[in-house]
């Protein structure tokens, strides 16, 4: 018989956050997200046919096919998508068995999610290989696209949404126990593809600094951090007032341990410098700014999807409630 | 099979953890608390310690959010939940989800583990030396008690709350 380290004993006192989804989820939720929300802005923009200067896209020659990279910088989303999906298997305790979740989609969030991704990353690459090959055969110019790029659409607005429904649906963590969850994560989706696209698209000239479509896209981008801004404050608040516990993670994050994350990733990095920079950016019409402006959106929103899941505090035991409870009356007799 | 229970004495208990010793070496041959299925909680403020196990609940939540169906309930032996440990992708949903601070993921199996009443002879009933839990029918009286129990603290807390 081994003999192992001695576990200390479990105190009731202190309530812990999880401890079970941590980083690695965190990058999985981020990817999906600004992946699946940079793809819908991406897709309005083909779908208005804003103006594109495929001039300043140079095409590459492979294997003499000749590859057309016109779409590429608005239409890469569905590859972050897949770069973000294998995070949640590497989080998996036994990496290879999750085909056992993709084969029951119908048991719970986790296994849907498997089906909602890997659909969005089928059509999503799909229709990124029709924006960039040229064989005639694939008749781009038919109207019949237009049914894979719904699908894909429709799939990418499920993605990002579902990044918070997961959370929601283990139902035992009030902080996560909400519908502003999912729509938090879509706003931030937005905001971050949108940003995201404004990067991928800035130096190419693709859509040129001042043409029309840019600012159209940049006005987008910060309707989204305003309503995403708004979105956090609702969803902080509200959270703050549904239990014990989800007033305890909002103490967390915005004066407990997660105060860094939360005020200076979250807030200055998500929100404030942005903001700033970009309106700076404008006036003196300077790339280099709104570059930096766009990583610092970027990161804020990583930082947004690691404080919810490090501040996600489990409802406190029933069982323990109905003690303390016990004990408080004890002691008022 | 009648569904049977653990029912946890919390005024007998005695802290000594001697049921997390037997649930390990039971389950897993290693007499290690970390990979128990049952833990003490140690609830200063009121001066008790309270063995936590699985309530094996009625709705339960960790078999709703579980992927693969490895978290199931098998009613012919004692209504219990249980994780299939051969389906588990060691995902833990199920331990995000349960508000009883049950399952465990055991890091050298590489799945997650729970109580599953050892087949029908809990190892910490048995030797438990105060008899702080106890095995027994979830019967008609018992529930009722139960259901009592339950009015009582939907009572207290209200007055907690007015
Ligand atoms: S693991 Fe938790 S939720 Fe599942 S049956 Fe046991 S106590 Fe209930
Ligand atoms: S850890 Fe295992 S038992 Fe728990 S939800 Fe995941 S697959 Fe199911």
């Amino acid at each position: 018989m081994a003999t192992e380290s001695v576990q200390p004993i479990r105190s009731a006192k202190y309530v812990r956050p999880q401890q079970e989804w941590k980083e690695i989820i965190a990058v999985y939720l981020y990817l999906a997200g600004m992946g699946a929300g940079s793809f819908i802005i991406g897709i309005l923009i083909h779908w208005t046919r804003i103006e594109l200067n495929p001039l300043s896209i140079p095409f590459i020659e492979l294997f003499g096919v000749r590859l057309d990279l016109a779409k590429f910088p608005i239409l890469w989303g569905p590859i972050m998508v897949s770069i973000g999906a294998p995070f949640l298997i590497l989080d998996l305790g036994i990496k290879w068995r999750f085909m056992y979740a993709c084969l029951n989609p119908r048991t719970s969030w986790v296994a849907r999610g498997f089906i909602i991704l890997s659909i969005f990353i089928v059509f999503g690459l799909l229709i990124l290989a029709k924006s960039f090959l040229p064989f005639k055969w694939l008749h781009p110019e038919s109207g019949l696209w237009l049914i894979p790029e719904v699908i894909a659409f429709v799939f990418a607005l499920g993605t990002a949404l579902y990044t918070g429904i997961l959370l929601k649906a283990t139902k035992s963590v009030p902080l996560w126990n909400t519908h502003l969850l999912p729509l938090l994560f879509l706003a931030s989706a937005l905001s971050t593809g949108s940003m995201s696209i404004i990067l991928s698209t800035l130096g190419t000239g693709l859509l040129s600094y001042n043409s029309e479509g840019m600012k159209v896209l940049m006005a987008g981008e910060q309707i989204c951090v305003v309503i995403e801004g708004i979105v956090l404050y609702l969803f902080l608040s509200r959270r703050y007032r549904a239990s014990e516990q989800g007033k305890e993670s909002v103490r967390l994050l915005i004066t407990g341990k997660l105060r860094y994350v939360f005020w200076q990733g979250i807030i200055l990095l998500g929100f404030i410098f942005p903001v700033v920079l970009e309106w700076i950016s404008k006036y003196y019409q300077n790339s280099a700014l709104l570059f930096i402006a766009g990583l610092s959106l970027l990161t804020g929103g990583f930082f947004l999807r690691l404080g919810v899941l490090h501040a996600g505090i489990k409802d406190q035991i029933p069982m323990q409630r109905l003690m303390e409870i016990q004990y408080d009356m004890k002691r008022v007799h | 099979m009648d569904q049977k229970v653990l029912v946890v004495d919390q005024q007998k208990c005695t802290g000594c953890r001697q049921c997390e010793l037997v649930c390990s070496v039971y389950h897993t041959g290693a007499s290690n608390p970390s990979r128990s299925r049952v833990r003490v909680v140690k609830w200063e403020q009121a001066g008790i310690y309270l063995p936590m196990t699985c309530n094996h609940c009625e709705k339960a939540f960790c078999v709703e959010v579980c992927p693969t169906k490895a978290c199931h309930r098998e009613p012919e032996k004692e209504n219990r939940v249980v994780i299939d440990r051969n389906l588990c992708i060691g995902c833990r949903t199920c331990i995000i989800a349960c508000p009883f601070g049950q399952p465990f993921f055991d890091a050298q199996e590489r799945v997650t583990v729970k109580c599953d009443y050892c087949d029908g002879d809990p190892q910490c009933v048995a030797f438990c030396n105060v008899k702080a839990i106890s095995f027994v029918d979830a019967d008609r009286a018992q529930m009722a008690k139960k259901k009592e129990a339950a009015n009582k603290l939907a009572d207290l807390l209200k007055q907690a709350r007015g």
